[in-house]
């Protein structure tokens, strides 16, 4: 199958080997993966911050580019970007035409462990691991996407990989975009009950599927010294 | 006054229009199953109305005709004569069962008297109910029919008497039988198990501004 | 404490942030409120269905508000109940004052209600010479501390049993203990006198059924009872969105609310009051008076996202269920409705002027709209509100930031070059700092995706 991928801007940017490891993975189960090198970003921030309008522009223009591609479905390693995606028809509810083209590219865009599960019904990607680790479910895939079951079937068949379920997994990490600079001091009270949690889990790596997860949890482990890795699924994936 | 609300009311419904077109809207369903309990057939509804009215700290006596309800009577009332809840003074509602009931006993108290007005001076209030809930443990108390307002709630103790074929098995029974009766009463009390609070650090206290001990006595 | 605004939000929750005892107190509340909520809702096999029953009923009545208050207002009044109508907070002080003043009242007793709380009703009454005395235990111990709720349910769930303690030895004379039976016997004796010495009983609403014109009262200790059958005057305040249209309604919502709130299957008594009694020798009130408060609401019916906070019938689930509030409690948002449904509510009750960092103090992660009985969708809501805030209020150096933003994510070229500039500002940004204070930042990238994927 061809698959077009969306790295999210984010991934681009600060966490280059989340975007390798997806790819990685994606061929490894048999997709041809294409990458549109015109892509930036599904306007999340501006929509989330109120400002629909410079949203709406930059929408337009990632519905445009992957709209035009002939892969069968745009994969991100990123549930709340796809979820973003998923808002599309919400952007442009007043404007008939667009909407049209925005619930297309919508119906075609998953998150990748999803798209693992759901759409190519495969449940191990012939990855290993050792050690002991827990998922974080990231807000957005959870809520939005309904992503629960998925990343835990997946991390299951890691060969190595010791799952411990994370108590309160489903707890918020705190990072809520602009949030977690409009208001640190919360999002870090907010952020300090996770690593608690983490902490008392005893493992070597938190998974998620949300690189913007990561970075509010992986800050904050490195800022304590702490041993315990904060890991992409697509990284525990690709590895061999 | 009242029109510029209900004219507020209806511009801005007014406005919404062209966005209520877009929305999903669900509709009620016409029947819809909200009742808590599976009918369990091996239960009656008295056992589960007792059940439900022990979880909340109710408590709950099955008995058969006057004499067998005059004698859960004289013990609960002589039960309580021997903690710091007295029951000397018994303050009943006006339904003449009550009385009845009252004089078959064979109690040593200081004052009966029929829904005084010096309510607050009394230990005990006992009453009938005019129904019950089952699958919540609730009496339900018509004003229209028994002068019980006060007495089921000021006096620390309210014993209730119920007939056990005025159980119903569901809130929406309960709810049905009081709409589709005669004239809806003014004031209707729905009362599952002894007052509570947990405003002080979430710590349950049982007994706050209404009764601290609750008993149903079912006649069966 | 009372003089927190939703203006300084950032600094309330700052200062809650470093209360040690009120977080210590927040955990437990809303923990266990949360578990009870969750095992009551898990063990009604058809608690998704009921909570969309209740949303269809909460819609259809939000529709067509005019005619079911208007129904409402028939039955009540058909049945002996005087039904007042007040516009804002001002009206409605000012026709309950009147009222409590005509009876000569001199001692009003209070039940528990967040409409009285946002009129600010206890003040107006005091100015017009009455003794108010909140009768819910609660309400009743931050009335005497003189503090203002730290939460929907539990409003004073931000003291300890020391303070209480120590609050009844020195305003009521009660010997000091550490028992919590003792000091709630303590508080029903107090206000024993009071109920049977008060000339009116001022109650709020958590229904108003069209059908038969009843109010229906929810509680657990009992005051609500009292409050409303002894005085020969009873007022209850009832905000416009309170109607429902049918008495069977009732099943659904008195399953949804207490189970929502505290988890409990039903809170220990409804009191349901259609009109006043038909004889002046029945038990009860002479007077029902129904003060209906509008205050802002049906400005949200303008719009279905914001009609739908018209829904709510404040069980506070979603305070318990929300992670913003779970670390700052209540206090910090500054005004009577709080955590999720009051960040949506106070912006549109009182308008976005002094109200806008309300909508921004949450991470959207959700858990609000899934525990909702009537599914209010939360976080739409607030990027509603935020759409309408961000141009109107946002800063000149965001809303440039943003032009910038979408210019520099619309040409491949800026992109690029923005990386760059990021690469050598990135520990200097405004925005690095704010995340620096307690986190470490990832670098930017030598490379970025794009980069490597050429090579």
């Amino acid at each position: 199958m061809k698959v077009s991928l969306f790295v999210t801007c984010l991934v681009d940017q600060l966490w280059t080997s989340i975007g390798m490891s997806s790819v990685e993975v994606l061929r490894r189960v048999g997709c041809e993966v294409e990458f549109d090198k015109r892509q930036t970003c599904c306007a999340q921030p501006a929509f989330n911050t109120g400002y629909r309008e410079e949203a709406r522009q930059v929408a337009r223009r990632f519905i445009s580019i992957f709209e035009e591609s002939k892969a069968e479905a745009i994969v991100s390693p990123s549930g709340s970007c796809t979820a973003m995606v998923h808002h599309y028809p919400e952007l442009f509810a007043d404007d008939p035409a667009w909407l049209e083209r925005a619930k297309a590219v919508a119906a075609k865009t998953h998150e990748l462990s999803s798209f693992l599960i759901r759409v190519l019904k495969v449940e191990n990607v012939g990855a290993s691991w050792n050690g002991r680790l827990t998922w974080h479910d990231a807000c957005h895939g959870l809520r939005d996407l309904n992503i629960k079951s998925e990343p835990r079937t997946l991390i299951r068949n890691v060969r190595g990989a010791e799952f411990v379920e994370l108590e309160h997994a489903d707890a918020c990490c705190g990072f809520g975009g602009t949030f977690s600079v409009k208001y640190p001091e919360i999002s870090v009270a907010i952020l300090d009950q996770k690593i608690e949690a983490i902490e008392r889990a005893g493992v070597q790596a938190v998974v998620s599927g949300d690189a913007s997860c990561l970075m509010q949890i992986g800050g904050r482990l490195s800022r304590n010294g702490s041993k315990v890795r904060a890991m992409h699924l697509a990284e525990l994936l690709a590895s061999k | 006054m009242n029109n510029e609300i209900l004219r507020s009311i209806r511009s801005h419904l007014a406005a919404s229009a062209p966005h209520d077109a877009r929305e999903q809207v669900s509709r009620r369903l016409t029947q819809i199953n909200a009742d808590l309990i599976s009918v369990d057939l091996r239960q009656s509804a008295a056992d589960l109305f007792r059940l439900n009215l022990e979880a909340v700290n109710g408590h709950c006596v099955i008995a058969q005709g006057d004499t067998d309800i005059a004698r859960a009577l004289t013990q609960i009332i002589a039960d309580l004569q021997k903690t710091n809840l007295r029951a000397q003074r018994i303050a009943i509602s006006d339904n003449p069962i009550v009385e009845r009931l009252m004089y078959l006993t064979d109690l040593e108290i200081e004052a009966l008297a029929i829904a005084p007005n010096d309510i607050f001076s009394y230990d005990v209030g006992i009453t009938t109910a005019q129904a019950a809930i089952a699958e919540t443990g609730t009496l339900v108390l018509d004003s229209a029919d028994e002068r019980h307002r006060l007495v089921s709630l000021v006096p620390p103790v309210h014993i209730a008497i119920v007939d056990a074929s005025r159980i119903c098995e569901t809130l929406g029974e309960a709810l049905s039988l009081l709409r589709n009766g005669k004239e809806l009463s003014r004031a209707v009390t729905f009362v599952t198990g002894p007052s509570r609070t947990a405003d002080i650090e979430l710590t349950l206290t049982v007994g706050v501004h209404g009764p601290q001990e609750l008993y149903v006595i079912i006649n069966r | 404490m009372s003089s927190l605004t939703s203006e300084t939000f950032r600094e309330n929750a700052k200062a809650a942030l470093a209360d040690v005892h009120l977080r210590g107190a927040l955990k437990n509340a809303t923990s266990l409120f949360g578990e009870r909520r969750k095992e009551a809702a898990a063990s009604l096999p058809n608690w998704e269905a009921l909570r969309t029953q209740a949303r269809a009923i909460k819609d259809e009545v939000l529709l067509h508000l005019d005619r079911y208050l208007e129904e409402f207002v028939r039955n009540a009044e058909s049945c002996g109940a005087k039904v007042h109508w007040a516009r804002d907070s001002a009206e409605a002080n000012s026709i309950i004052c009147r009222l409590a003043t005509e009876r000569q009242a001199r001692i009003v007793v209070k039940s528990k209600s967040m409409t009285t709380e946002e009129t600010h009703l206890n003040k107006a009454l005091e100015a017009a010479g009455m003794q108010v005395v909140e009768t819910d235990l609660g309400e009743y111990i931050i009335q005497l501390a003189e503090e203002t709720p730290s939460h929907i349910i539990a409003p004073a769930i931000h003291k300890t049993r020391g303070q209480v303690a120590e609050l009844f030895t020195n305003e009521l004379g009660m010997p000091p203990t550490d028992d919590i039976a003792q000091m709630t016997r303590t508080a029903r004796l107090a206000l024993r006198d009071r109920f049977a010495a008060a000339d009116v009983g001022i109650s709020g609403v958590n229904f108003g059924v069209a059908e038969t014109g009843t109010i229906v009262i929810v509680e657990n200790e009992g005051n609500i009872r009292l409050t409303t059958s002894l005085p020969r005057m009873h007022i209850a305040v009832m905000g416009i969105e309170k109607v429902i249209p049918y008495f069977a309604d009732l099943d659904i919502f008195l399953k949804l609310l207490p189970r929502s709130g505290t988890g409990q299957r039903l809170t220990t008594y409804q009191s349901f009051i259609t009109g006043v009694k038909k004889q002046q020798s029945d038990e009860g009130p002479e007077e029902l008076h129904i003060v209906l408060l509008d205050n802002g609401r049906s400005r949200m019916l303008a719009h279905p996202v914001t009609r739908q906070s018209l829904a709510c019938i404040r069980c506070g689930a979603c305070l318990n269920a929300c992670p913003v509030y779970q670390q700052i409690g209540g206090h910090a948002y500054g005004s009577v409705y709080q955590g999720p449904i009051g960040a949506v509510i106070t912006p549109q009750l009182m308008g976005i002027e002094k109200t806008s960092q309300l909508p921004y103090a949450s991470s959207l992660c959700g858990a609000c709209r899934e525990v909702c009985p009537v599914k209010i969708d939360i976080p739409r809501l607030l990027l509603h509100l935020r759409s309408e805030i961000a141009p109107r209020k946002g800063s000149v150096a965001e809303r440039l930031a943003f032009k910038v933003w979408a210019r520099t994510m619309m040409s491949p070229t800026l992109y690029k070059l923005s990386s760059v500039a990021g690469r050598m500002f990135q520990r200097v940004m405004p925005i690095s700092r704010a995340w620096t204070n307690a986190r470490d930042l990832r670098p930017i990238e030598s490379k970025s995706f794009h980069d490597l994927w050429n090579e």
